[in-house]
């Protein structure tokens, strides 16, 4: 560059120019309104010139003097002052005026502008404007140049710093602020006014059809903006790009809105960045110039990078709330399951001690009362049982005073009163609140200085049979949950207040079935005495007059005589099974262990029965096996049951025989009875077993018999660890079979 | 000179029975119907058996026994319980108290003179 001056044509509104003279003075200039072309500026350095010196504080007056002396000035607001020379400027004829506008740099030499004036406007031809002439050496140009190219690389180097410092700043607010991105958007919004060189900076989010003004920084009012094409940062949103605009003033048709705020407060260069996250625009960074100078590439780099930090930011926020919004959720779930597993916990207990404790109430109502108190944080706990007109005073868990067993007549001027009478929970907040509807309650509660009080009926059937009463020392309302929890006890003590009744109910009729039993046992047991005496005279006189002991007697009576006695013995033989049947019922049928000869039960009972048998014509035999050992058991019993099976056989046996067989083998006895009857259909094998049964009530009537026989005779042989049965064919006769251990377990009731 | 036995019973007719068949068979007969007349009899008249009721009246049949037998020279007396008591531990409550023998009620008259005669030991004869 020669003495003269570097003029670059920079757009088709402005021309810089760039231009040093002696006293190294920067100036930029700016020209507008006026189309150039480089090959159109001519600098004359012979120019004629004049000097002119302006000083504005605040503002920069450039003068353009014509050479007749008028001044054809233009006004360009900006920051600094400075010294300028305007000299002569050379314009075409449709030249409205010329401007430099000169940005202060940072140099300590006092700065003047040389402008050449036009000597004379209306011959300037547009293709000819001298511009900005200078007495400028050589040398100083090269110097100047130096110190430019120092200074540009310092401020280079500076921003780079400045712009580092600010993203880690930014980077640092977002750690130390996870919660709230707020204070991220702040440091965005200053650290992007200040190293982009922007007059303002807006940070702004999406929120449903407008940009909402979340940061902000710099003397421009800002607000919210529009959602839509119209303005800048609309269009960044929408189309989710980067917008750079020179001027924004001049773009009425792309940006109307846009535009039209920015002739309103005045700026001029925008660039908008949108904030992107996963590809969708949430939102745009704006800085704004008062001046139509464009951002440098390293700038927008820079609000690209503060960008992404917000989008880091918000995310930040986002992933911090919900991880602690998990966090408190997780800790509530926690304290719920703990809470609702005590409650379980408690309830169950509760549950446990009523099924332990059936005939006593008392410490069921101890349990609820101690886990009510301590589940409802509850200063103590009552629990009141009626009585009458009045409620009883049966339980007591915790700190307040209470007279156990103390009465207090049903009223609705105590709280627990009140609970009974209307059948329902009665909860009161504060009972010094509540002193004209619980005035008997009130002075309770000023004697013992409980304030929030509860009352939970205990309900059965609608009828209210008592009340759980839990109190606080402070004023403190009962929990939902706490209530349902009382509720539950409530329903768990009327069930144990039921349970207990029950049994102790049940437990009295068994006493009294038991002291009957006892009694209908005396009875038989007299009776049956009572029924022996009498048949023993009969028996006796019949037996004596037979015998002849009171004189001869007629021939034709010694049969009748006979008769008398056989009924006698039959009658006798009654008497017995139904005292053995009443013994049995009793529980006092015992068996009297002894040794015994199996060989000689067989004996007596063939000797007993042959007779019976020898009348109707039937075969008795018996197959006794050698050397059977000793048993030990009740000889007489096992006689009697013999004696049952033999003539049960007789009996219902018309031709044939009966037949007794005795063995041994893996160490019990193999008794059966086997007859040429007319044998017993299979569903009856069992149950001819049982009390009062026999085959066919018309055969018992023509047969006879209690049917207790074989009830008796099964009783006995389990007694002795043995078993009875029966195998029967219709047709085929029947076979009783008893198995016996040799000797009976001496716990089977033996004395 | 007959034997002679005492026959210990409240009922009426047992005793006519007992009295009229032992007389039959040649027996002496006391008689007794309560506990107390029966060791009063014992004492006075010495008799060779005692057949004993075992519910009887103002003393029962197992205190009149032991009182019996705690007389002097009546030590060896033969007593025979004869009872209706049918329920268990009659027969050693009987013979815990002295009774040499139990014969339950009903009995068989005929039976009971065997057992009698065995313990006069007398053959087994009319």
């Amino acid at each position: 560059m020669d003495a003269r001056m570097a003029v670059r044509l920079l757009g088709r509104t402005d021309l810089f120019g760039s231009l040093s003279e002696e006293d190294r003075m920067a100036i930029v200039a700016r020209m507008r309104c006026v189309q150039f072309l480089p090959e159109q500026i001519i600098f004359s350095r012979d120019d004629t010139r004049r000097e002119i010196y302006l000083v504005l504080e605040g503002r920069i007056r450039l003068s353009i003097l014509t050479s007749d002396g008028r001044e054809l000035s233009f006004v360009q607001a900006g920051p600094g002052s400075i010294f300028g020379e305007v000299a002569a400027i050379d314009g075409g004829e449709r030249t409205m005026g010329a401007t430099a506008m000169t940005r202060v740099q940072a140099l300590a030499l006092p700065q003047r502008a040389l402008l050449e004036a036009m000597e004379d406007k209306p011959k300037l031809t547009m293709a000819a404007i001298g511009f900005l002439c200078m007495r400028l050496r050589k040398a100083d140009q090269h110097q100047t140049g130096l110190f430019e190219e120092v200074q540009a690389r310092t401020k280079q180097l500076q921003e780079s710093l400045n712009y580092q410092r600010a993203t880690s700043e930014v980077l640092d607010v977002i750690s130390r602020s996870p919660t709230d991105v707020t204070p991220v958007f702040d440091a965005i919004a200053r650290s992007a006014a200040r190293l982009c060189e922007a007059f303002d900076a807006m940070v702004l989010r999406v929120d449903k059809d407008v940009l909402r003004l979340v940061a902000h920084h710099g003397p421009l009012p800002a607000g919210d903006i529009a959602l839509h094409r119209g303005t800048v940062g609309g269009r960044t949103v929408i189309e989710r790009r980067l917008i750079h605009i020179e001027d924004l003033q001049s773009e009425v048709g792309e940006f109307p809105e846009g535009s039209a705020l920015a002739r309103s407060l005045g700026h001029r260069t925008v660039l908008s960045v949108p904030l992107l996250k996963e590809g969708v625009a949430i939102g745009n960074i704006q800085i704004r110039r008062n001046e139509v100078r464009p951002f440098s590439a390293q700038q927008i780099t820079l609000l690209e990078t503060f960008a992404d930090q917000a989008v880091i930011g918000i995310e930040n926020a986002r992933l911090f709330e919900a991880e602690q919004t998990r966090t408190r959720e997780l800790t509530e779930r926690t304290r719920e399951l703990a809470e609702s597993l005590n409650y379980q916990t408690a309830t169950s207990e509760v549950l446990a001690v009523i099924s332990r404790s059936k005939f006593d109430l008392q410490p069921v109502l101890e349990t609820i009362a101690r886990v009510a108190s301590n589940l409802c944080a509850a200063d103590d706990v009552v629990i009141y049982l009626r009585d009458g007109d009045a409620l009883l005073i049966t339980t007591h868990h915790g700190s307040i005073p209470v007279p156990l067993g103390a009465r207090r007549p049903i009223g609705r001027d105590w709280v627990s009163g009140r609970a009974v009478v209307d059948r329902r929970p009665i909860h009161v907040r504060d009972l010094a609140a509540a002193e004209n509807e619980f005035p008997l309650g009130w002075e309770l509660a000023k004697q013992h200085g409980h304030r929030t009080t509860m009352a939970i009926p205990l309900l059965r059937e609608d009828m209210a049979v008592g009340c759980i009463l839990v109190r606080r020392l402070l004023v403190q309302e009962f929990a939902d949950r706490q209530i349902t929890l009382l509720r539950t006890f409530a329903d768990q003590a009327v069930i144990a207040i039921e349970n207990t009744r029950l049994f102790q109910e049940i437990a009295q009729k068994s006493r009294e079935l038991e002291i009957a039993s006892q009694h209908k046992s005396q009875f038989v047991a007299n009776m049956s005495h009572e029924l022996r005496t009498p048949l023993a005279a009969v028996l006796g006189y019949a037996e004596l007059m037979q015998e002849g002991i009171y004189g001869a007697l007629p021939e034709k009576s010694l049969p009748i005589l006979t008769r008398i006695r056989s009924n006698g013995k039959h009658l006798l033989g009654l008497i017995n099974t139904v005292l053995d049947i009443s013994k049995i019922e009793a529980g006092q049928f015992k068996l009297n262990l002894a040794e015994y000869a199996l060989g000689r039960i067989v004996d007596t009972v063939m000797v007993a029965t042959e007779s019976l048998a020898a009348t109707k014509k039937l075969a008795l035999r018996t197959e006794v096996a050698k050397g059977l050992p000793y048993g030990l058991g009740d000889e007489q019993r096992l006689t009697q049951v013999l004696l049952n099976l033999v003539g049960n056989a007789i009996k219902f046996t018309d031709a044939g025989e009966v037949r007794i067989v005795a063995g041994a083998e893996d160490g019990h006895f193999a008794l059966s009875v086997s007859d040429t009857g007319p044998g017993i259909p299979p569903e009856e094998c069992e149950r001819i077993f049982e009390k009062f049964r026999q085959v066919d009530s018309s055969n018992t009537r023509a047969k006879g018999g209690t049917g207790l026989g074989l009830a008796i005779a099964r009783e006995i042989v389990e007694m002795h660890g043995g078993r009875i049965w029966v195998e029967s064919a219709m047709g085929e006769g029947s076979t009783f079979r008893m198995e016996l251990p040799v000797r009976a377990a001496t716990a089977a009731g033996a004395t | 000179m007959s034997k002679r036995i005492l026959v210990v019973e409240d009922q009426e007719d047992l005793r006519a029975i007992l009295r009229d068949f032992l007389s039959a068979c040649g027996y002496t007969v006391i008689e007794a119907v309560d506990g107390a007349e029966s060791v009063a009899k014992a004492a006075s008249e010495h008799p060779d058996l005692v057949l004993m009721d075992i519910q009887l009246p103002v003393l029962d049949g197992y205190d009149a026994t032991r009182q019996i037998k705690a007389l002097p020279g009546l030590a060896a007396i033969p007593i025979i319980a004869v009872s209706s008591f049918a329920m268990k531990g009659d027969e050693e409550k009987a013979r815990a108290s002295g009774c040499d023998d139990y014969v339950t009620k009903p009995y068989s008259p005929v039976d009971l003179l065997r057992l009698v005669r065995r313990y006069l030991g007398e053959t087994a004869q009319r």
